[in-house]
């Protein structure tokens, strides 16, 4: 429980080539009396174009530690860089900018919205851009996207006429329509079967290839962890192993 | 900001849309709140503007003075019983009417019964000394030919029912000559006004009247104000000079200015030898109004010594109660309304918790979503109250076939009825909105 790790990263933000640098995350949730400690100061380093898988139990803090790399959420004490930027003091609606500019995310259910076209839901990020841009050029960029996913001939169709692989793709279109610098998956294969699973993961793969995107992949599966170049394990808050797995 | 603004109506009406019914359910509310306000309120501007249009019609800017002082109910020019049924108005007293203040239109002169030659025949009619003024205040159809040249001249007008007892049509009456004790008289114009009973009455110039009846007074003076409003102030005025100018001043009549019923002789002093009375009176006594003129003036006491102010008085206090019981009514069913807007807004909101925390993931921020909801709240109470309005006019229209109340839809009741309409949304839909956009996103996200 020592304090160090704050003292040290508060000097460490200023140059830094990493896309994402944690320093001594913590992250303790008051519930009442009781304090939880989900992280217990988790320091990690992301260089860009890496694909880091990051596995652990429940309750390890693999989501906690997503949702304050995905800026959803911010450190308790330690310091989070992403980009150039020291994101882990900034007010929330500053954060909802910087998801939007940076982040995509890709969910385990999915998250599209319902009765609304393939190519829509892909636009909803661009929706909340500042400036807003033109409606065609809204719908240029959703419609790129999907293309990039080979979803073009389904732009207009609703999630409820596409299979649960082609909802996912859909998903990774929007989460790719802002030109993010990282792309967050929470579990992303884990409402799908295995072999479309493998298929989405195989698409995240070749996306990283084909665009040297960086992607965090957070999966409890040994077998989808493996896709990562990276793997990041966790337990009780901390990381208990970071391998490389080329 | 606008194009967010077009993007976030867009987005309202695509979500009211995946919902029809419950979004029609949710507006009916709002319209059947604003379509009985504007249903309400274009009868009762309706019916008041009945009423006026019908006194103004009449002639409410007309006052006549007439010679004597006759109880009431004696009815028709010349016919005068009572009191002091003398010729004492003289044409130099019409000359001072005419000057004034107020006073646009003049028309002294006589009127008889009495037969009148034409051709071969003979006629027993009512024949009135009028000025030229006279076509203009009662704003006279001229069915053939037109008004005569002066005062003086031997052209006459007749009326068409006239004109077609004794010529056939007013066609053929035009032209003709007709015979008044020794002097003739060319038809130069016939016209239709019921007003007064002008389709049987011979009107002659009054001058050319006067001299040959062999008269030097006058039985009347029509007088006609700038502004339907002056009559009563006006007949006022016209009442002092003329006791002034015929020797009538004394206590009692000074006392009594207000009230020309005192001057009927009770109060002891000496009665006036004329008489000053507004058409405004006249109309009312004759019951020549519509259903709704009854009905907005069926409380007023001795309908028949109203003037136009108190008449004017009576309809707007009438006026204010309606208003006051519309207000109720429109507040009721807008705040039943508003509340079903709230109540839906909030469902849809836990509906749509996940998709809240998807936007908020891809950065919207607090205001985007509370925008969001707040014009969709705005976007069902507008659209309710364009409906809600489009009902109205046509129950105004309903009401106006079967009832025959006139029904009068102002631009200013239109706006109203959308401005309130939009509020409502907006009072109804800022709490649901502003719940929207203090979701935490993480809590949102997880939400099923």
């Amino acid at each position: 429980m020592s304090r160090f790790g704050e003292v040290v990263g508060t000097n460490e933000v200023a140059v830094n080539a990493n896309v994402i640098k944690l320093d001594n995350v913590r992250k303790t949730y008051e519930m009442g009396e009781t304090s939880v400690h989900a992280l217990k100061g988790v320091s990690l380093s992301v260089e860009e174009g890496e694909f880091v898988t990051v596995t652990g139990a429940s309750g390890s803090g693999k989501s906690t530690l997503m949702h304050i790399l995905g800026c959803l959420d911010t450190p308790s004490e330690g310091h989070y860089s992403l980009g150039s930027e020291d994101v882990s003091r900034l007010s929330r609606e500053d954060l909802a900018e910087i998801r939007n500019k940076k982040i995509g995310f890709v969910f385990q259910g999915f998250n599209l919205l319902p009765r609304t076209s393939a190519a829509e839901n892909v636009e909803v990020p661009l929706l909340y851009s500042r400036p807003l841009e033109p409606a065609s050029v809204r719908k240029q960029k959703a419609l790129s996207a999907l293309n990039l996913m080979r979803l073009d001939d389904r732009a207009s169709h609703h999630p409820n006429q596409l299979s649960g692989g082609q909802q996912q793709r859909v998903a990774i279109a929007r989460a790719l329509v802002n030109d993010p610098e990282l792309i967050l998956a929470d579990e992303p294969t884990g409402n799908l079967d295995t072999d479309t699973g493998r298929e989405v993961m195989e698409t995240l793969v070749e996306l990283r290839a084909k665009r040297n995107i960086t992607i965090i992949l957070i999966t409890h599966e040994p077998e989808i962890a493996a896709y990562g170049t990276r793997i990041v394990s966790m337990k009780d808050g901390l990381i208990t192993s970071d391998t490389s797995n080329q | 900001m606008a194009q967010r603004m077009v993007l976030n109506v867009k987005l309202a009406v695509d979500s009211l849309n995946r919902n029809k019914l419950r979004s029609a359910l949710t507006m009916l509310g709002v319209i059947i709140g604003v379509a009985a306000v504007l249903t309400m309120v274009a009868l009762g501007t309706g019916a008041r503007g009945s009423v006026e249009q019908e006194v103004t019609s009449a002639g409410t800017n007309l006052i006549y003075v007439k010679s004597g002082n006759y109880t009431r109910g004696g009815e028709g020019v010349g016919i005068l019983s009572g009191r002091g049924a003398a010729d004492t108005l003289s044409v130099a007293d019409s000359e001072e009417i005419a000057k004034l203040l107020g006073v646009r239109d003049i028309s002294p002169g006589n009127s008889l019964r009495t037969f009148i030659g034409f051709g071969e025949g003979q006629s027993f009619v009512r024949i009135q000394g009028v000025s030229d003024a006279f076509a203009r205040m009662y704003a006279w159809d001229f069915l053939a030919g037109a008004n005569f040249s002066s005062a003086a001249s031997d052209e006459v007008i007749v009326g068409r029912s006239i004109a077609g007892d004794i010529f056939g049509s007013y066609v053929d009456a035009l032209g003709k000559r007709v015979q008044l004790r020794g002097s003739s008289f060319e038809i130069v114009g016939v016209i239709d006004d019921s007003t007064d009973d002008h389709n049987e009455v011979l009107f002659i110039p009054w001058e050319s009247l006067q001299s040959t009846i062999n008269k030097q007074n006058l039985d009347s003076i029509i007088v006609s104000t700038n502004r339907a409003g002056e009559a009563a102030s006006v007949a006022e005025e016209i009442r002092l000079m003329l006791r002034q100018r015929h020797g009538i001043i004394n206590e009692a009549n000074a006392e009594a200015r207000a009230g020309y019923l005192a001057n009927q002789g009770g109060a002891g002093g000496i009665p006036d030898d004329f008489t000053v009375e507004t058409q405004a009176e006249e109309v009312l006594t004759r019951g020549l109004y519509t259903p709704a003129a009854a009905f907005a003036l069926a409380n007023l006491p001795k309908l028949d010594q109203v003037n136009l102010e108190e008449m004017t008085d009576t309809l707007d206090k009438a006026n204010e109660t309606m208003t006051a019981l519309l207000a109720s009514i429109a507040g009721a069913s807008l705040f039943v309304g508003g509340i079903g807007i709230m109540n839906i807004m909030l469902v849809s909101i836990t509906e749509r918790t996940k998709e809240i925390g998807l936007r908020m993931a891809t950065g919207a921020k607090k205001t985007d979503v509370s925008r969001q909801f707040l014009v969709e709240a705005v976007t069902l109470s507008s659209v309710g109250g364009v409906v809600g309005l489009l009902v109205g006019l046509m129950l105004a229209q309903v009401v106006t076939l079967i009832l025959g109340w006139p029904a009068t839809v102002t631009f200013v009741s239109v706006v109203v009825a959308l401005g309130v309409a939009a509020a409502v949304g907006v009072i109804f839909g800022y709490y649901p909105a502003q719940k929207a956009a203090m979701l935490d996103p993480i809590d949102a996200l997880r939400a099923e």
